[in-house]
């Protein structure tokens, strides 16, 4: 078994699969059709204002997993799908953004600097088009990263960090999560302690389940899945209630905007927006292959360095950065998007998640059985099959055959996605809010993972109020187990050693760095401007 | 009609009754949840899931696999506690679980008397295993090499197992650096990676010694390893304590004799048969199935629970 058998298996397991029906006398796999399928929820779902991929996995999870079971069997299609909608999603989240304002995700934010802009000069399809092959542009060059990377960095992360190391580099992601994401360093801080805090409670070596009050409800710890979909969504679906009950007392009418000129992405155009593009997309995929950093630094680190070019090289007559300028909605999706494929080199190498949607690829993983996202999985052993190993590449497949799709027929579904305008937020988001908590009872079948979901919520809602970002939380939910359990791996290995994370250099190295990134960013801020 | 006839026709009658609960083949009167104390994708889980799909493709029985992970089985056990005990609602576990973990942890509040064994599976292959690159050929190698100077990380899963490690090295004379990881796959990575130099598998490294990558170095068993008959035994190297057990599948206290004789019949049957998927890797991973059943096992769980503190004590020391 070489690396070029492990590929063809791959690429075989994911067209051979169980078969669905047949296409004129081919064969058609299940992975296959869920990876279309996947895409186009994706594209909806992304397209929909306040819905985001992360919410169509959520729900879509425990629909596949009782419809596939937990054979090996079902990786491939569960995670095909999953794959499906991630790839969609990324594309069609800039839809909203560029037609109603309204980002679907924090990473979309910036699109609508630019794109909400041009679409008021009547200009919306030009930059659903540009936006669309922004970000396809930057996911196709994160994959190829990812496929031709993931195996020699999981390898080379291996060799090279040890239990100390490891811990630090956790304490890193976290510091850098929290300095970069949640506004102010000071206010990330607080988001990943909360996060630490709830992750915490029940768990641990001890026998004794710690911070439970000796309620049974506690001891169990918090169900990953009520923490993420209750600080992600139902506090945005609290958020955006609020928000519409304030439009409500001050309700204001959007006159629709007749399109005017041009409308076609011409060569020229591609031209002009390419260096933004391959700017962005080499930032989105240095960043998305850190380990639990995600990609709404790298939009707003592509917006910021397109800003800077632009504005060296930009003549008299252009339209300025934030006005409506093609270039910094190409800057931003391509950075984006481009994080989505190097994002696997993490999870996959390391199990560590960057983002949400990675987070329910290892959750796919962890519940339907038979793949470990970790340092296992790249191993090439020469004279049995590593079967792991066999649906990494079958994963790679599945994004290929999504980016695919994404350039043929996913900017003509993405623009024909205009239409989802004339649903009400006031009907979206109780449907959006009672299909979050269908997903949590069927996946934890006990109510108090409901209470658990709402209560996050709460927290999150209040987090959003007083503008803390709920992604350190997140992050630092995810990765907070992780972190105590190397931590205390470390201390035991080392022979019980309490400086375990200084006398390393590596590891030094990385709690310096974590202290830095916390005190630069502090400075930054304070910087007027 | 007299008391002795009326007696005697009842005693026929419920007879009858029994015979036919039995022949009629107890069916579970809903989905079987079906709590798992393992990690998703390691070993034991996967055998938990495998032995579920066999029993469902074999007797169109329903169920819901979940994973209750955590404090060396504890959760599960305390989430299986309450629950219904008609047959819906099972666990798989280790016979530690519902020993060593129980006693150690009073406070829990948790007794095997407070669930129905049903049958174990398999019987640990309880190896001490390290890298074949490392070197080592016996543990000899290892005590040579901790007196040389190295300091060793040894890998273990459970508390017990820890106390184990501890004793070894205290009877050879040398210390351990003892690394707790979650489940015996995590040991396996740790040693593949580096991360540690030797740790307890308990026939998750079958495959992996078989293809000469790892060394089975002892066996921290009452008996020789099956694959490595040669490695000493833990009675060998100086402990007088070992890390028997088994894989076990309980329910809930009080569970209906037919359903328990059902349950724990279909599932020792399929454990046992080599041809299914569950029956294979047991085979492969622990040299076959192991199944014990009925009074036997409740015996064999109350004497792990009662027999745990004197190790505590031991390792205490």
């Amino acid at each position: 078994m070489d690396t070029l058998d492990y590929i063809v298996l791959g690429i075989a397991a994911v067209f051979q699969g169980p078969e669905l029906f047949s296409l004129f006398g081919l064969p058609v796999s299940v992975t296959l059709v869920m990876i279309v399928f996947g895409f186009l929820s994706g594209i909806v779902v992304g397209a929909t204002p306040g819905l985001a991929g992360p919410v169509a996995m959520a729900i879509a999870l425990p629909i596949l997993i009782s419809t596939f079971g937990y054979t090996p069997d079902a990786l491939l299609p569960v995670m095909g799908f999953l794959i499906g909608v991630m790839k969609g999603a990324t594309v069609g989240g800039a839809v909203p953004a560029i037609l109603f304002n309204t980002p679907g995700t924090p990473d979309a934010f910036m699109t609508t600097l630019d794109g909400y802009p041009m679409t008021r000069k009547g200009q919306a399809r030009k930059a659903l088009r540009v936006a669309h092959f922004s970000s396809v542009s930057g996911d196709t060059f994160s994959d190829v990263v990812l496929i031709v990377c993931a195996p020699f960095l999981a390898l080379l992360v291996e060799g090279y960090l040890d239990l100390p190391e490891k811990t630090a580099l956790l304490i890193l992601s976290l510091s850098f999560i929290a300095a970069v994401i949640g506004g102010s360093p000071a206010k990330g801080l607080i988001s990943v302690g909360l996060g630490l805090l709830a992750v915490f409670i029940g768990t641990g070596e001890d026998f004794y389940p710690r911070l439970s009050f000796g309620t049974e409800e506690l001891s169990r710890g918090f169900p990953i899945a009520t923490a993420i979909l209750g600080i992600l969504i139902v506090s945005a679906v609290f958020k955006e209630l609020e928000e519409l009950w304030r439009e409500k007392r001050a309700s204001g009418v959007i006159a629709p905007v007749a399109e005017t000129g041009d409308q076609r992405l011409r060569f020229a155009d591609i031209r002009a927006l390419f260096p933004y593009i391959a700017r962005s997309s080499v930032i989105g995929t240095a960043i998305g292959a850190l380990p639990g950093i995600g990609s709404t630094l790298a939009a707003t680190l592509g917006y910021t360095v397109g800003r800077s070019r632009y504005e060296k090289t930009k003549t008299d007559g252009d339209t300025e950065f934030g006005k409506g300028a093609p270039e910094g909605v190409a800057a931003t999706e391509a950075a984006n998007s481009s994080v989505s494929g190097a994002n696997l080199i993490p999870v996959l190498s390391l199990g560590i998640p960057g983002n949400a949607a990675a987070v329910f690829l290892i959750l796919a993983a962890e519940s339907i059985g038979g793949f470990n996202p970790g340092p296992s999985v790249f191993r090439f052993t020469s004279d049995t099959v590593n079967p792991e190993l066999v649906i990494a590449f079958g994963l790679f497949t599945s994004m290929f055959i999504a980016n695919a799709l994404n350039w043929t027929v996913g900017g003509l579904f993405m623009r024909s996605m205009g239409v989802m305008i004339r649903v009400p937020k006031q009907i979206l988001l109780p449907i959006v809010l009672l299909l979050t908590l269908t997903a949590i009872y069927v996946q934890e079948t006990r109510m108090v993972a409901i209470w658990f979901t709402l209560g996050f919520g709460v927290v999150g809602y209040f987090m959003r109020s007083v503008g803390i970002s709920p992604l350190p939380f997140v992050i630092a939910f995810i990765l907070g187990g992780k972190l105590e359990e190397t931590a205390r791996q470390a201390f035991a290995a080392t022979g019980g050693d309490p400086f375990f994370l200084f006398n390393h250099p590596i590891a030094l190295v990385f709690m310096v760095l974590s202290a830095a990134v916390i005190v630069f960013t502090t400075r930054k801020s304070r910087e007027p401007g | 009609m007299n008391r002795f006839v009326t007696a005697a026709l009842a005693a026929v009658f419920s007879g009858m009754m029994a015979v036919s609960a039995i022949a009629a083949d107890w069916t579970p009167p809903g989905p079987i949840k079906l709590m798992i104390a393992f990690r998703a994708g390691g070993g034991a889980d996967t055998q938990a899931r495998l032995i579920a799909e066999a029993l469902a493709s074999k007797l169109g029985w329903k169920f819901i696999p979940e994973q209750v992970t955590g404090k060396g089985g504890l959760n599960m056990a305390a989430a299986l506690k309450d629950q219904p005990n008609d047959g819906t609602a099972i666990g798989m576990g280790v016979t530690e679980t519902f020993g060593y973990n129980m006693a150690a942890a009073p406070n829990a509040g948790l007794k095997p008397s407070d669930f129905t064994g049903l049958t174990t599976t398999a019987g640990f292959q309880m190896g001490v295993v390290s890298l074949a690159s490392k070197g080592w050929n016996s543990f000899d190698d290892v005590v040579a090499a901790a007196k040389g100077g190295e300091q060793l990380r040894f890998g273990v899963m459970s508390p017990r197992l820890a106390d184990l490690a501890y004793l070894l090295g205290k009877a050879q004379g040398i210390d351990f650096n003892i690394v707790s990881v979650k489940g015996g796959k995590a040991v396996m990575d740790g040693v593949n990676a580096g991360d540690l130099d030797l740790g307890f598998m308990a026939g998750i490294q079958a495959k992996g010694v078989a293809a000469g990558d790892l060394v089975n170095l002892a066996s921290a068993l009452s008996t020789p390893l099956t694959q490595t008959p040669d490695a000493p035994t833990f009675a060998d190297l100086g402990v007088e304590y070992d890390s028997d057990g088994y894989f076990v599948f309980v329910g809930p206290a009080g569970m209906p004799a037919d359903a328990r004789d059902a349950l724990a019949s279909a599932i020792a049957e399929v454990a046992a048969d080599e041809a299914s998927k569950a029956g294979g890797i047991i085979k492969k991973a622990f040299g076959g199935a192991a199944t014990i059943t009925g009074d036997e096992l409740t015996a064999l769980l109350e004497a792990g629970y009662s027999s745990a503190g004197q190790l505590m004590e031991v390792a205490s020391q």
